[in-house]
């Protein structure tokens, strides 16, 4: 706990306007997006800059308090949740484009930046910057970093750590470090901007990054692709694939989905469907021309049920809306929504998906399917209520089945969200002990005191969701 | 909702309901587009926040405090997250029963109390109340004091509250409640019979507006039937807080208005609009259901009902300007009302149509936010007029007699060319005599 002294002794330096103690604030400050994790931080603080980050770890060292980062809170493994309490620090107050450089096509943005806001900035200078989040209008391009964040995008265009060319940050002990720069080629030394990427805020805060934009594409073709058989679909996946063609977009919503969208919105998809595949390939005219073709000539092979071509982009933007509504159609279904990230070598897809069918039958839980087909990044999705804590346990078996299957294939317990809290055990589970052991002795390379967000991806911390300060939700019932 | 068992530490009458605040699955996609946390980047003053702070008093991790009323008055009530939230959860309302529960815990100082009593349960529910509390402002305007106030700038020397509420007045007339028909006749072929309910903010402050909503409507085919019994919609009260009012009103209009025999019930103000579409959720358990969804089923804002029935254009005169069009939160968000308005503005000869940048994003005005938290309401307001601006259109088109007051004013204020019309202004100058 920290006392009036030490807020006043913060406030000298932040500022009164950058520092939360009232519980008002500190509740609303210590969860993310992930369904049942809800924790209490001691103080929660704005920095504005490098030097007031630096200020606020040295000051959690000295009193020996967690450090918690904090973006948007959009994330979907718990990695923001002050597990132990301490300091929350909340990077959304440094939020300024820095610099673009058309010169050597980069950005440089203070962590807090929000990934629609740095697209739209390169966008307005005729540059791209791929990386899309589902929460891209407001997630933030460190919370992205830290937590390596996908998107629609990835297939063709890759994630966030494809991206990522400089970071600035502070480490626990209040060295500033420098990890990565503006060259195409670096290999000085041990590559430490890449360990920073996905680090889940466990090593350092970062406070600059600086990120690699490309020409945006010229031209786009859209398909909307039914099929009565799964399977069929997860064929037009490897087909499209194997013919050497890479879609921007190969997206798949399963028959649940559908359902969902079709009660929520009625746009008129054919219930009986099994599968949906949204498919857009980008790039120079003359490629998509035939890239175009390539992709027909695949679903006219195996016979996909019906295969629907956008004339413009308002037809294009008609074909996609099952898509885009897939989440608020699910969501809406019931009050706790667990979105989750299983992640299998595209070829493996169908499998999968007749795996997610036995175990929805086993465990006798509501799971919608949708998700980016062409990375085998699925996002099954368990439609429940906390307050039945009979079903959550089957909801939980029944992703812990799933993981087993997944892992079987090959596959990865995360492919975009993050291990966090809430995959924890998994992780342990897909890369064994000795995995786990070199990431530990990493994380005490950088932070030997154990301050920086405590508790997160290691399994056998202390604390955890029963833990420390838990403020765990659905108690009412 | 009717009363129940006390949801954690609200008090029993007119809580939420714990069903709509535990749909919040914390995605924070409402962060984007909530104007408040725009202004204070403090997310207890999000959408996502705000929802937490009432999921916490009703799991009883927190008492109602003083800064959970304070989150509730702060919200515009804008609804723009219900629009964003993809799981369907609407915190403007959530902070409605909020405001309600407030009254209970955090009072107001009795001389306070006694005025808001006065204005919601006596002034707003009486039309001749309302009409005569006007009439010495028509005085001040009719004598000329408020151009000589103006001209002096006497008006720029009073405190800045005193200051916009005497600038935001339009030129008042008299309320067009005393002095429409109460039916007019459909011209042409005739499509329909509707009632119009003629809110109390269009019949004092816009009654020529409102004059031209029923001409428009009778042009187009409809007989229009406007009872002058008609009573405030309730949504004042629900944005302050006083949900027992409310209902009361809301009981008078549906038995009015359901006595009257008509296809369709129209409002030219997308604040009753949202609210007489509230009736049902208002009056759930009160009043016999069937009657609560054929009333909600004949609904319509004045735009939504032209749009669905087809605008019949022969006779246009060109109007042959650039236009541009702001979306009221209650017609955008509230009603989900978004596409028709500017469908009916591109079938006018001649207009060339603007869109504006955020045209959905809230004008500060929010009731009585504008006048409550002036520099906030200002700064969201100067958001707006930045945008306006950036189309060069040369009329401002709006659907609201809150959004008219204030853009309007900070368009004079912000010495900019544009006339704000309503779109049925807009429409009524084009149509045949």
């Amino acid at each position: 706990m920290i006392g009036k002294a030490e807020i006043d002794h913060l406030a000298g330096r932040l500022g009164r306007e950058n520092i939360y103690t009232e519980k008002e604030d500190l509740l609303v400050l210590g969860y993310d997006s992930t369904p049942e994790m809800h924790h209490l931080p001691d103080v929660v603080v704005y920095p504005r800059s490098q030097d007031d980050v630096v200020f606020a770890v040295d000051f959690c060292r000295q009193e020996g308090l967690p450090i918690v980062p904090r973006g948007s809170g959009t994330g979907l493994s718990g990695g923001s949740a002050p597990v132990q309490g301490g300091m929350v620090v909340c990077m959304t107050r440094m939020n300024r484009v820095l610099e673009i450089d058309e010169e050597n096509l980069t950005a440089t943005v203070e962590p807090g930046v929000i990934t629609l806001d740095l697209f739209n900035a390169v966008a307005a200078k005729g540059l791209f910057y791929p990386p899309d989040p589902g929460s891209q209008t407001i997630s933030t391009i460190g919370g992205n970093v830290a937590e390596n964040a996908g998107g629609l995008r990835g297939l063709k265009y890759g994630v966030t750590r494809n991206y990522v060319m400089g970071i600035s940050g502070v480490l626990a002990d209040g060295t500033s470090i420098q990890a990565g720069n503006k060259c195409v080629k670096d290999v000085a030394g041990y590559a430490l901007r890449d360990i920073f990427i996905g680090s889940e805020g466990t090593l350092g805060i970062m406070t600059q990054v600086t990120v690699r934009l490309i020409n945006p594409p010229k031209a786009k073709r859209t398909f909307l692709a039914h099929f009565q058989d799964i399977r069929t679909a997860g064929q037009a996946v490897s087909k499209i694939i194997a013919s050497r063609i890479i879609p921007s977009t190969l997206e798949i919503m399963d028959r649940t989905t559908i359902n969902c969208v079709e009660d929520y919105k009625g746009i008129g998809l054919p219930r009986y469907m099994a599968a949906l595949l949204l498919i857009e390939v980008d790039g120079h005219p003359a490629v998509v021309a035939e890239e175009a073709d390539g992709v027909r000539k695949v679903l006219e092979s195996i016979r996909a049920d019906a295969i629907h071509e956008a004339k413009d982009a308002a037809e294009a933007d008609r074909l996609a809306a099952a898509r885009r509504t897939a989440l608020s159609a699910v969501a809406r279904v019931s009050p706790t929504t667990i979105l989750e990230d299983a992640t299998v070598p595209r070829s493996c897809l169908s499998e999968t998906f007749a795996e997610i069918e036995r175990l929805k039958a086993k465990y006798n839980v509501r799971v919608a399917t949708f998700g980016h087909a062409g990375d085998g990044n699925l996002h099954p999705t368990a439609v429940t209520d906390e307050r039945n804590r009979d079903e959550i346990r089957r909801v939980h078996d029944f992703f812990s089945e799933l993981y087993e299957k997944v892992l079987a294939l090959g596959g990865t317990v995360s492919g975009e969200h993050g291990i966090g809290l809430a995959k924890r055990d998994y992780l342990q589970r897909q890369i064994g002990p000795g995995g786990v052991g070199v990431m530990k002795r990493i994380k005490v390379a950088f932070d030997p005191a154990g301050i920086m967000n405590p508790c997160k991806m290691f399994p056998d911390e202390a604390g955890g969701a029963g833990g420390g300060n838990a403020e765990k939700g659905g108690s009412h019932a | 909702m009717p009363e129940t068992a006390a949801l954690g530490n609200f008090a029993p009458e007119d809580a939420p309901s714990y069903e709509s605040i535990l749909q919040c699955m914390r995605c924070g996609f409402c962060l984007a587009v909530c104007p408040t946390y725009s202004l204070t980047n403090r997310e207890r003053s999000s959408p996502r926040g705000r929802a937490a702070l009432a999921r916490a008093v009703a799991e009883r991790k927190l008492e109602f405090t003083r800064a959970v009323k304070e989150e509730a008055f702060y919200c515009l009530d804008c609804r723009a997250c219900s629009t964003a939230c993809p799981s369907g959860v609407k915190v403007g309302p959530i902070m409605e029963f909020c405001r309600s529960q407030s009254h209970v815990f955090h009072p107001l100082p009795p001389a306070a109390g006694l005025l808001r009593t006065f204005i919601l349960r006596k002034m707003l529910p009486s039309a001749e109340l309302m009409e005569t509390s006007m009439l010495p402002m028509r005085l001040y305007q009719r004598l000329g004091l408020q151009r000589a106030m103006r001209n002096l700038g006497v008006n720029r020397l009073l405190p800045a509250l005193l200051s916009k509420m005497e600038g935001i007045l339009p030129a008042l007339e008299r309320p067009l409640r005393q002095v429409l028909p109460r039916q007019i006749p459909a011209r042409g072929t005739k499509r329909g019979r509707v009632g119009f309910f003629l809110g109390c903010a269009m019949s004092l402050t816009f009654p020529e507006v409102s004059r031209q909503t029923a001409r428009v409507l009778a042009q187009q085919g409809f007989d229009v039937v406007t009872p002058r019994e008609v009573k405030c919609c309730g949504a004042p009260h629900l944005a302050e807080g006083d949900r027992r009012t409310a209902r009361e009103l809301a009981a008078m209009n549906l038995d009015l208005f359901s006595g009257l025999g008509v296809d369709w019930i129209v409002t030219d103000c997308a604040g009753c609009g949202c609210a007489l579409k509230e009736y049902e959720e208002i009056l759930d358990g009160r009043i016999e259901h069937g009657r609560l969804e054929a009333f909600r089923r004949k609904v319509r804002d004045v735009s939504e009902l032209l749009a669905e029935a087809g605008l019949r254009t022969e006779g246009f005169k060109p109007f042959p300007s650039s236009v541009t069009y702001h979306e009221p939160c209650h017609l955008a968000h509230g009603q989900g009302v978004s596409a028709q308005p500017r469908h009916l503005i591109r079938q006018i000869p001649g207009v060339e149509y603007r869109e504006m940048k955020e045209a959905n994003w809230c004008c500060g005005m929010a009731g009585s936010f504008a006048l409550k938290e002036l520099e906030a309401s200002r700064r969201i307001l100067d958001r707006k007029l930045a945008n306006v601006r950036a189309t060069g259109a040369e009329f401002l088109v709006t659907a609201n007699p809150g959004c008219h007051l204030q853009l309007a004013w900070g368009v004079r204020q912000a010495r900019m060319k544009q006339p704000v019309l309503h779109i049925m202004e807009l429409l009524g100058r084009v149509i045949p005599e």
